[in-house]
């Protein structure tokens, strides 16, 4: 099988295109026309298209016989509408081309960002409601460009009877991104952790590059959205301690309830801060949701569809990315 | 009335911020190259129809103004086929990529007896139109001379020296500063009229794709002299208008609320510096103060300008009256603009 890889060479791509390559798949890799991809190491097998989908004139030849297009390019940084253009605009102009080939495979990366955090209530899985209308208008830049990329993919997919795999990752963590935004809110030396004992959708970037690759030569991923996280998640206050041995950064960990913050949050906006949405997200209150809302988190349609579990445990995760720092755990 | 844009980037999410607060502005219709992009902004803004097709939406809708706030190569053909459609026209700086096109399109306006406007947003900030109070009261004198500088980081991820997607502005001479330009000349021009002559310097300090990122311009104009920069290098962010008058000296962060004001007092000379002093103490701790509670209110923000500009346009235009930014300052302003743009290839 040979595989398409937009995002290659990003945090998720790598470790997507090292999964692929692992499990005996070829892989062509779209890059953008300056990335280096010497310093990423890959072998010689991995061959490289070089484009940005903001702007490429000409896509439809990256998918000369592809099998398969796993699709993760996505801006992670910029304001909504340079996110929007990117992501969204991207994926039109990439979906567009690929109408023209015999390409019909398409596994995408979505987010949980596209849930609707404010309604779920107990465990979050893939029948919980997507931020919609309003609701949607109101969450930030990235939330809005994943849930209008995964909108546009699955009207394309039905338009030209695509077989599409929606895998929607929770909080991706490796190397150099230990730090999550679900952590609180960092003062300083003071990490202000919002309800130490909530559960974070975690899911390690080899675990759920292991899940991409599958996903994308498995038939019975074919349909199907999966939410992809190693398991219920560590507790904030615990994958904090651990980020902070492992980086040996200094910090205290200041706990407050969730409900006192998240109240506190609710009323300044609904007073004092006049339900401006131009504030930075943590105040605005569906954003908070959107970071800190206490739920749980479940692996089970990956586990009933596929048969996936995880490859490594949390205590080898640590070692991935921290090294041997962590002796207790490794 | 019914508006309509073309164009449904990030300078149109502006616009419609401004227009869904306007009475009696109606926004029939968008439309947008990338359908996504159109259909977000319909479903965002309450907007009844989106189109990919200008020409379509022009037909179907029959807006009574339109703004075209597409990259700035596009907005001739759009402007034409607007006023051909038979709608006003309020076009995003900079108005056509030529003064030629500019001269065309005020033409036809001018026989289809249509509008045509530019959207020079800081002419209209509150701290311009304030120094423009203090020159028409006489506190500040005649007019001598105006500075506008503006400060601006272009080299971030995303942004116009984003090596990967070329900025559809770098087609413009000039490059990325160039979309930048009618906000310095429509500033120059609000203060000292139009130029009589300029020179400019445009030059480039750092490697990158950007044809230019430094300019520095003199212009003589009717009232008094200028001189215009721009500097993608200094740091940090800011635009500022200073204006001289014989009697006394404004000062503005147009991107902040601050505003100041040197001014000659009664009193012995030795004191003024001090009371000066004083004053403007006291208006940049205000300020400081302003600029960072106005981030925690809706509405505008740095963008008041824009806002003011657009409620004056519709309101002249449903009245019948002369427009905030009549054609002819549209033209003196290009004319200006025209007269700084590089001619030379660059570096």
């Amino acid at each position: 099988m040979k595989a398409l890889v937009t995002g290659a060479n990003g945090f998720l791509g790598q470790s997507v295109v090292a999964a692929l390559l692992a499990q005996g798949h070829s892989v062509r890799a779209f890059v953008r026309p300056t990335t280096d991809v010497q310093k990423i190491g890959w072998p010689d097998s991995v061959e490289i298209v070089r484009g940005d989908l903001r702007s490429a004139r000409e896509l439809a030849s990256a998918f000369a016989g592809v099998d398969v297009l796993v699709h993760l390019a996505a801006a992670v940084t910029g304001g909504d509408e340079a996110q929007f253009a990117s992501t969204v605009t991207g994926t039109e102009r990439l979906l567009t081309a690929m109408a023209e080939t015999a390409c019909r495979r398409i596994v995408l990366a979505s987010s949980f960002s596209v849930y609707d955090w404010s309604v779920i209530r107990g465990t979050l899985d893939e029948r919980s409601p997507l931020a919609t209308g309003a609701a949607l208008y109101r969450r930030d830049g990235y939330a809005i460009a994943k849930a209008w990329q995964e909108r546009i993919t699955r009207r394309f997919a039905a338009q030209h009877g695509w077989d599409l795999t929606v895998l929607r990752p929770g909080y991706i963590w490796g190397r150099d991104h230990g730090y999550l935004g679900g952590l609180g809110q960092r003062v300083g030396r003071l990490h202000i952790v919002v309800g130490p004992f909530s559960h974070l959708p975690l899911t390690h970037v080899d675990n759920c590059a292991d899940l991409f690759a599958r996903a994308a030569s498995d038939p019975r991923a074919v349909g199907q959205t999966i939410n992809v996280v190693d398991g219920p998640g560590e507790r904030i206050w615990g994958y904090l301690g651990d980020h902070l041995k492992g980086t040996g950064e200094r910090g205290t960990r200041v706990p407050v309830p969730y409900f006192v913050a998240f109240n506190i949050v609710r009323l300044a906006f609904a007073t004092i801060l006049k339900r401006n949405e131009k504030l930075p997200g943590l105040l605005i209150p569906c954003r908070f949701e959107a970071r800190m809302k206490p739920l749980r988190f479940t692996n089970h349609r990956a586990q009933e569809l596929l048969g996936w579990h995880p490859p490594y445990s949390y205590a080898e995760c640590l070692r991935r990315t921290y090294g041997s720092q962590l002796t207790e755990h490794g | 009335m019914r508006a309509a844009l073309i164009g449904a980037g990030q300078i149109a999410r502006l616009h419609l911020n401004c227009l869904k607060t306007l009475p009696g502005v109606q926004i029939a219709a968008v439309c947008d190259l990338s359908p996504a992009v159109a259909e977000s902004v319909a479903e965002r803004y309450g907007i009844p129809a989106w189109f990919t097709d200008h020409l379509a939406m022009l037909r179907e809708v029959k807006p009574d103004v339109v703004h075209v706030t597409t990259p700035p190569t596009s907005h001739f053909r759009l402007a034409m086929d607007a006023l051909q459609a038979g709608a006003h026209v309020l076009v995003e700086k900079p108005a056509t990529a030529t003064l030629a096109e500019l001269e065309q399109l005020v033409r036809y306006a001018g026989e289809r007896q249509l509008s045509i406007t530019e959207d020079y947003n800081y002419v209209f900030n509150h701290a311009t139109r304030e120094i423009a109070r203090w020159v028409d009261t006489g506190r500040l004198g005649a007019v001598v001379h105006v500075e506008v500088m503006m400060v601006l980081n272009l080299f971030g991820p995303g942004g116009f020296a984003d090596p990967n997607a070329g900025h559809a502005a770098l087609r413009l001479a000039g490059g990325a500063l160039a979309d930048f330009l009618p906000h310095l000349t429509s500033l120059a021009h609000r203060f000292i009229g139009a130029h009589r002559r300029a020179h400019a310097i445009w030059t480039k300090r750092r490697a990158s794709i950007l044809p230019y990122d430094e300019l520095h311009a003199v212009v003589e104009g009717e009232r008094g002299t200028a001189t215009l920069g721009f500097s993608s290098t200094a740091q940090p962010d800011a635009l500022w208008l200073r204006v001289f008058g014989e009697c006394a000296q404004a000062s503005t962060n147009l991107w902040e609320t601050r505003l100041t004001l040197e001014r000659l007092r009664d009193g012995p000379k030795p004191l003024q510096p001090l009371l000066n002093g004083l004053e403007e103490g006291r208006a940049v701790r205000r300020a400081a103060i302003g600029t960072l509670m106005r981030k925690f209110k809706p509405g505008p923000g740095a963008y008041d300008g824009m806002w003011h500009l657009l409620g004056a346009t519709y309101d002249a235009l449903a009245r019948s009256t002369p427009l905030p930014v009549p054609v002819e300052q549209v033209l003196a302003v290009n004319r200006m603009t025209e007269a700084i743009k590089p001619v030379e290839a660059a570096p």
